[in-house]
């Protein structure tokens, strides 16, 4: 609570400075990221120049396919991608008024876990099977508050309910394997906002999980949001979930973010050619209707990878200005931005024959 | 399974089939996990029959068994109408050929150590079909056939991409001239852009060489796309089955309609509570008595729990195994109302295909 007053007040004081005050300043402002990876060529960064922000209590998206920079993005910004062979190369990242990327170890580890908290795709691979999980859990509140282990427990034990999990005194002194897939995410969950975090980085939570307990998850995860105030950032490849969770959605493409807005216009009004090849490939609910649209090709290697745009050898628009002058992510209309030369395609690619 | 399609002749039935892992010799340990407890169906000749589950529901282990690619505990498997449990080794080679399988991880089924020219050329090899010269011609038609290069052939497994492994285990699949494809999962380890290119080419394929596919998959929208008919199981039983069309307009079993309501529907706007299943599947090794779903059921009744529900006919030739289907089927839960795309979308999606066109007319083809 006492958090909450003084980043409520922080955030007053930092708006008022600001140019259009009815804006709320957001809780995380990314700009111009850019991470490169030893042995790749010198002038290629894995991510590339991703901006995006998050406002408090909101939820972005990170959309991309295997390999886009999205989960490094994510590893960047909690300070857990190891340097070497990781670097980065510019960018701010500001959070609470201070620029992530410019902080020490130490620094970084205070937040982490609790100011800013991660979940991951796979639950048992991220709990330590030798612990239980009610020592897991208090083994953070122990390390960022000034607490007892007993309260801790206390405190994981309420995070155990909270998190809807079924006999949680008993599940407290359980070993991660003696829970499914499904209760080792809940577990990850309380784990990640046990201290309550204004932002919580989910990457891939639900991928590794059922339908009907994907469902589970997701609802979990909203309420548990609408109770606590936290901003997410879901990273995730199903436009389903996108649909679901989002408010806000940065589609990245090899490292850049391609385009980028609210989520029901990306959804209803995409602008980018990879955004509307991606919408066209993913099968529809409803009843068939013809063959899929699909993406030619598939990803360069970092080796080949276009001067311009990088999606230039795949996009069926595209001609010898997008591969070799990079577009910048232009504003569509307010808010909405796509990184391409020739968006909006019907005025620009439209009537061509 | 034919009396809704009666002119259609059965190519590949399973009668009532069952398969229990453990509970076998003295070190194994005695708790039996009934994988497949009991399943009959008949897949039509020429259709996209999908099987669909949740983990751990049997489906695999479905699959496998309709190959005899493991042996069943109970039941029979008839291909052609001839029992293919009872034949001998060179029989069962012959049969090999005309019944395939394309695994899920395309890493893991390519053996590394192989050049991609030997691994699709081994069937053929095997089955004495082609040698020489005429035989790396077929692997190069085969090649083609699946949308890679003829110098791929040269190459080896770890140096494709896993939509591309994917394709040249389709190609392997193909070599030896199968009717009879069953896919476990061929698309779920792909991106999407990569797993609409491959959906398209296996209907492709099928078209061209007048397969019979059956899809082993957790994907409903890849389900939906893809197949003419579906069987949802759960926990080792087929709970529904049914045409798809008719399953996702109106799905009939409490199962069915919590897996359809619990998918993400692709439109931000369609954003509404859900009603969701509790709790977690049980494990196959001890099945809840009665109806394997009653656990989890919002329907249960005392009856369910007593009483294992037949798999019964409806009047229009659908297969349900619920007490209570006639009531619960108008409860309206689950049945699934995709929004239409938006119409910015359907108009860019146009050009997109348009242009995507004319690109395939300018460059060499690629599916």
């Amino acid at each position: 609570m006492a958090h909450e007053a003084t980043l409520q007040h922080a955030r007053e004081v930092g708006g008022s400075g600001q140019l259009s005050p009815s804006v709320e300043k957001p809780l995380l402002n990314v700009q111009g990221l850019s991470i490169r990876f030893d042995g790749t060529p010198k002038d290629i960064n894995l991510v590339d120049d991703v901006s995006f922000s998050v406002g408090k209590g909101k939820t972005l998206c990170l959309v991309g396919e295997s390999g886009c920079g999205k989960s490094v993005t994510a590893l960047a910004l909690m300070g857990l991608l190891p340097t070497p062979p990781a670097r980065i190369v510019s960018g701010t990242a500001e959070f609470e008024g201070q620029d992530l990327l410019q902080l020490g170890e130490r620094e970084r580890a205070d937040l982490r876990g609790d100011r800013m908290a991660m979940i991951f795709q796979e639950p048992m691979t991220s709990l330590n099977p030798a612990f239980t999980i009610g020592d897991q859990i208090a083994e953070g509140i122990v390390r960022h508050r000034k607490v007892s282990k007993a309260e801790a427990m206390e405190r994981a034990l309420e995070m155990l309910r909270k998190v809807r999990i079924p006999a949680p005194e008993k599940r407290l002194r359980a070993y991660p394997h003696e829970m499914s897939g499904g209760m080792r995410q809940r577990v990850m969950i309380a784990m990640a906002l046990a201290n309550d975090p204004q932002l919580l980085i989910a990457d891939e939570p639900t991928t590794a999980l059922d339908v009907t307990i994907q469902a589970q998850i997701l609802t979990l995860v909203k309420r548990l949001q609408e109770e606590t105030g936290t901003a997410m950032i879901m990273i995730t490849h199903d436009l389903g979930v996108v649909a679901e969770v989002a408010d806000e959605v940065a589609v990245m493409y090899a490292g850049r973010v391609v385009e980028t807005g609210p989520v029901e216009a990306i959804f209803e009004d995409p602008q980018h050619p990879y955004t509307i090849g991606l919408m066209g490939s993913v099968p529809s609910l409803g009843r068939r209707e013809g063959r899929l649209a699909t993406i030619r090709g598939t990803v360069p290697p970092v080796e080949l990878m276009p001067k311009g745009c990088r999606f230039t050898p795949r996009c069926p628009f595209s001609d010898a200005k997008c591969a070799n002058e990079p577009p910048p992510l232009g504003e569509i209309r307010p808010g909405h931005r796509a990184r391409c030369w020739y968006a909006p395609l019907e005025e620009k690619r439209g009537a061509a024959a | 399974m034919s009396a809704n399609t009666p002119s259609n002749d059965t190519i590949l039935e399973g009668v009532g089939l069952v398969k229990h892992f453990g509970g076998g010799g003295l070190l194994s340990s005695s708790t039996v996990v009934r994988a497949v407890d009991g399943v009959s169906l008949a897949v039509q000749s020429g259709e996209t029959f999908a099987i669909v589950g949740e983990s751990g529901c049997g489906k695999s282990t479905l699959g496998r068994l309709l190959l005899r690619l493991i042996e069943p505990t109970d039941g029979d498997v008839l291909y052609k109408g001839r029992s293919i449990l009872g034949l001998n080794q060179r029989e069962l080679r012959q049969l090999r050929r005309e019944l395939q399988i394309i695994f899920q991880d395309p890493f893991a089924s390519l053996n590394p150590r192989m050049s991609v020219g030997d691994i699709v050329a081994e069937p053929i090899w095997l089955h004495g079909l082609a040698k020489g010269s005429e035989k790396r011609e077929r692997v190069t038609e085969l090649l083609r056939t699946v949308g890679l290069l003829p110098a791929h052939a040269d190459r080896y497994p770890h140096e494709f991409s896993g939509g591309q492994r994917q394709r040249i285990g389709i190609a392997r699949a193909l070599a030896g001239d199968p009717k009879l494809i069953i896919g476990d999962e061929p698309v779920s380890a792909l991106d999407v852009s990569i797993q609409a290119q491959i959906i398209n080419l296996l209907e492709d394929l099928k078209d061209r060489f007048g397969l019979t596919l059956v899809i082993v998959a957790h994907d409903l929208a890849v389900i939906r796309h893809m197949s003419d008919r579906v069987a949802v199981m759960y926990l080792g039983e087929i709970v529904e089955l049914s045409e798809t069309d008719a399953l996702f307009d109106n799905p009939l079993h409490p199962y069915t309609q919590a897996l359809l309501a619990a998918i993400p529907v692709p439109s931000p706007a369609r954003r509404q509570p859900k009603a969701l299943l509790q709790g977690d599947i049980p494990s196959p090794a001890a099945p809840p008595s009665g109806c394997r779903f009653h656990t989890r059921c919002p329907h249960a009744r005392p009856v369910c729990r007593d009483q294992h529900p037949a798999l019964e006919t409806t009047p229009d030739g659908r297969k349900v195994a619920c007490h209570f289907w006639r009531e619960i089927q108008g409860a309206g839960a689950g049945s699934i109302t995709a929004p239409p795309p938006s119409p910015a979308l359907s108009k860019r999606l146009a050009l997109y295909r348009t242009w995507r066109e004319r690109q395939d007319t300018a460059v060499a083809p690629s599916p």
